[in-house]
C-alpha cells in the first residue's frame, strides 16, 4: 500500500530525518512512535504533501507520489487526520464532513455520511453545530470522520491522543483499531505508544532522526529498551 | 425629504464600493493578501467597458465583455505575481500589489492606452426607468447600479453558500492548507477567486464610468484606498462585514457631506471613519482576533 525508501527531510538547514524507511502493507495498521520532538508529524506532513522531502521516494501501490500536491494524494486515496485535528472551525459538522469527501461523487458522499455517522453518532447528532462548539475529543471525532469520507485507502493519522483525556484517548485509537472492517490502512504516529500498541499490527520506533526499531507489539512490549523509554518501565 | 434622498444617494454610493470590497475580501480571505492592484482591475474594466461601448453601443454586452475581460486579467495577476509569493511574509505580497497599482496606472496612461484623457461613457441608464416617490428620486443610472449590484451580488452569494466549490473556497480561506488535504485544487480555487472578484471590480468600473460619464487611468486612485477602509471596517475577510462597512462608509460620508463637507472633503471623512472605527473596534465591523 505505502512504501516509504530513504526519507531525508528538513526544515531550512536542519535535517530532522535522516533516511526514513517504511511501509504499510494492505489492511495493515502501523503506527511511528516517538517522543515529542521527534519528527513525526514532519513524516506526516511530507506524506501528504505539505513538505517537500530532500531525497527519497514515496511509493503508494507502487507507483511514485513524492511529486504529486496533496489534492492529487487525496485523489489517489490517502485521507489525513492531523495533529490537533485542523477542522475547519467556523464551519458546521456537516459541511466540514462534505469538504472531507470534496473530490467524491454525490452517490459515494451519500454512502460516507452514513458509514461516518455509523461510527460516530454523536456528529449525527451535532451536525448542524458550529465545529468550534464541539468538544475536545469530538473535534477529534470529526476529523477522522472527515478524512474518512473520501473513503481512503490508507489513512495518516497524527497524534490524535494528543491533549485528550485518557478515557478519550482509549475510545479514540479503538475507533482507528475498528477502521479494520471498512478496508483501509492506517499509519499512524504517536506519542502515546502504551495506547497505540494495543491497536496496531506493527509499530516502529523513531528515534534521533531514525527508525531504529520495529515489530509486532508483543515483540515491543517485551524489549526492554521500549519498555524503559516508552512505556515506563 | 433631504434624509430620505441622501439615503438613496448613499446606498447608491455604498453599491459601487461594495462591488470593490467584495472581490478585495474575497482574496484577502484565501490569500491573506491586501490586493491594492485591485483598483488597477476596475479601471480596466471601465476602460474595456467604454471600448466595447463605442463599438457595440450595447450597455450589457459592454458589461459582461468587461467583466470577463477583467476576471481574466485578475487570475493573470495573480498567475505572475502572488503565485510565487504564498509562502513568504505577507508584507512581501502587499509591496508587490502596491508595484504592480503603480506599474499599471502608469502603464495605463500611455498614448496607445488610455492616455491623460477623459472617455465619456454615454451608456445612460440603459434604458432603465426613472422612479420619483414624494420623499426621494432615484435616477436611471442609480436604479441600473443598483440592481446590477444587487444581481451580481446575489449570483456570488449563491455560488459561495450553495455549490461545493464554493464550499471549498470557504475552506481554503479558513485554513488553506488543509484544504489543500482534503482534496481541493487551491491552484484552481484561488484562479476561480480572482476571476470572480476581479470580474466584480470591473463592472465596478462600467457603473462608475457610465455614473460620472467619465473613465480616465487614474479613476482607481481613490477606489483603491476606500475598498482597503472598507475591508479593514468590515473585518479583514468578512463578506457580511465588508457589505456592512461599504454601506455604513457610504451613509456616513454622504450625511456628513451634507452637514459639514465645507470643513472635510468627503474622502478624508472616510479615513476619519476608518480612524475612530480602529479606536473603538480594531477588528473591525464583523472581524475576529
Ligand atoms: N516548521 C518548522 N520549522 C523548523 N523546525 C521545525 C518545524 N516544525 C517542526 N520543527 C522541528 O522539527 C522537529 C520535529 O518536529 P515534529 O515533526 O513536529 O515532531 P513530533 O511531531 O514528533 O513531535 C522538532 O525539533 C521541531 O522543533
Ligand atoms: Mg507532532
Amino acid at each position: 500500500m505505502l512504501r516509504v525508501e530513504n526519507l531525508h527531510i528538513g526544515y531550512g538547514q536542519i535535517e530532522i530525518l535522516h533516511g526514513v524507511s517504511l511501509d504499510v502493507k494492505e489492511n495493515e495498521i502501523v503506527a511511528v512512535l516517538g517522543a515529542n520532538g521527534a519528527g513525526k508529524s514532519t513524516l506526516i506532513k511530507t506524506l501528504i504533501g505539505w513538505l517537500k522531502p530532500r531525497s527519497g521516494e514515496i511509493y503508494l501501490n507502487e507507483e511514485p507520489i513524492q511529486q504529486l500536491p496533496p489534492w492529487q494524494r487525496i485523489a489517489k486515496g490517502i485521507g489525513l487526520v492531523p495533529e490537533t485535528g485542523r477542522i475547519f472551525r467556523d464551519l458546521s459538522v456537516e459541511d466540514n464532513l462534505r469538504l472531507g469527501a470534496y473530490l467524491q461523487s454525490e452517490a459515494i458522499i451519500k454512502e460516507q455520511f452514513q458509514v461516518v455517522y455509523e461510527l460516530f453518532p454523536i456528529l449525527a447528532e451535532r451536525r448542524k453545530q458550529t465545529a468550534k462548539t464541539l468538544s475536545g475529543g469530538e473535534q477529534q471525532m470529526l476529523a477522522i470522520g472527515r478524512a474518512m469520507m473520501s473513503n481512503p485507502r490508507l489513512l495518516l493519522v497524527d497524534e490524535v491522543s494528543m491533549g485528550l483525556m485518557p478515557i478519550l484517548v482509549k475510545r479514540v485509537l479503538q475507533v482507528i483499531g475498528e477502521l479494520r472492517n471498512h478496508q483501509v490502512s492506517v499509519l499512524l504516529v504517536e506519542q502515546n505508544a502504551y495506547e497505540a500498541l494495543k491497536i496496531v499490527d506493527r509499530a516502529y520506533i523513531l528515534e534521533n532522526g531514525h527508525l531504529v526499531l520495529q515489530g509486532t507489539p508483543q515483540e515491543l512490549q517485551e524489549n526492554p529498551k521500549v519498555k524503559a523509554a516508552y512505556l515506563g518501565g | 425629504m433631504d434624509f430620505a434622498q441622501n439615503l438613496s444617494n448613499a446606498i447608491i454610493l455604498g453599491c459601487t464600493y461594495l462591488l470593490m470590497a467584495a472581490g478585495l475580501t474575497m482574496v484577502y480571505g484565501v490569500l491573506k493578501v491586501l490586493h491594492i492592484a485591485h483598483a488597477s482591475v476596475y479601471t480596466i474594466g471601465a476602460f474595456v467597458g467604454v471600448l466595447v461601448y463605442s463599438w457595440v453601443g450595447n450597455f450589457w454586452l459592454s458589461l459582461l465583455i468587461a467583466m470577463i475581460f477583467s476576471g481574466v486579467f485578475g487570475i493573470l495577476i495573480y498567475r505572475f505575481s502572488y503565485y510565487y509569493l504564498l509562502d513568504v511574509p505577507r508584507t512581501v505580497p502587499l509591496i508587490a500589489s502596491i508595484g504592480l497599482f503603480v506599474m499599471l496606472t502608469d502603464l495605463l496612461q500611455k498614448p496607445f492606452l488610455m492616455g491623460p484623457y477623459q472617455r465619456a461613457f454615454p451608456a445612460g441608464g440603459a434604458g432603465l426607468p426613472r422612479i420619483d416617490t414624494p420623499w426621494f428620486s432615484i435616477t436611471s443610472k442609480q436604479l441600473l447600479i443598483f440592481s446590477v449590484t444587487i444581481v451580481l451580488m446575489v449570483l456570488v452569494y449563491l455560488l459561495l453558500t450553495r455549490t461545493r466549490i464554493g464550499l471549498g473556497w470557504q475552506a481554503a480561506s479558513l485554513d488553506r492548507e488543509m484544504a489543500a488535504a482534503v482534496g481541493i485544487n487551491l491552484n484552481r480555487i484561488i484562479a476561480l477567486n480572482f476571476f470572480i472578484g476581479s470580474a466584480l471590480a470591473g463592472a465596478a468600473g462600467v457603473l462608475v464610468g457610465i455614473y460620472n460619464n467619465s473613465v480616465f487611468a487614474t479613476m482607481g486612485d481613490l477606489p483603491s484606498y476606500k475598498a482597503f477602509i472598507i475591508i479593514v471596517l468590515g473585518g479583514m475577510g468578512s463578506l457580511p462585514g465588508a457589505i456592512l462597512a461599504s454601506l455604513l462608509l457610504a451613509i456616513v460620508e454622504n450625511f456628513l457631506v451634507a452637514s459639514i463637507g465645507y470643513v472635510l472633503p468627503r474622502d478624508s471623512i472616510a479615513f476619519l471613519v476608518l480612524i475612530l472605527m480602529l479606536m473603538f473596534r480594531p477588528h473591525g465591523l464583523l472581524g475576529q482576533e
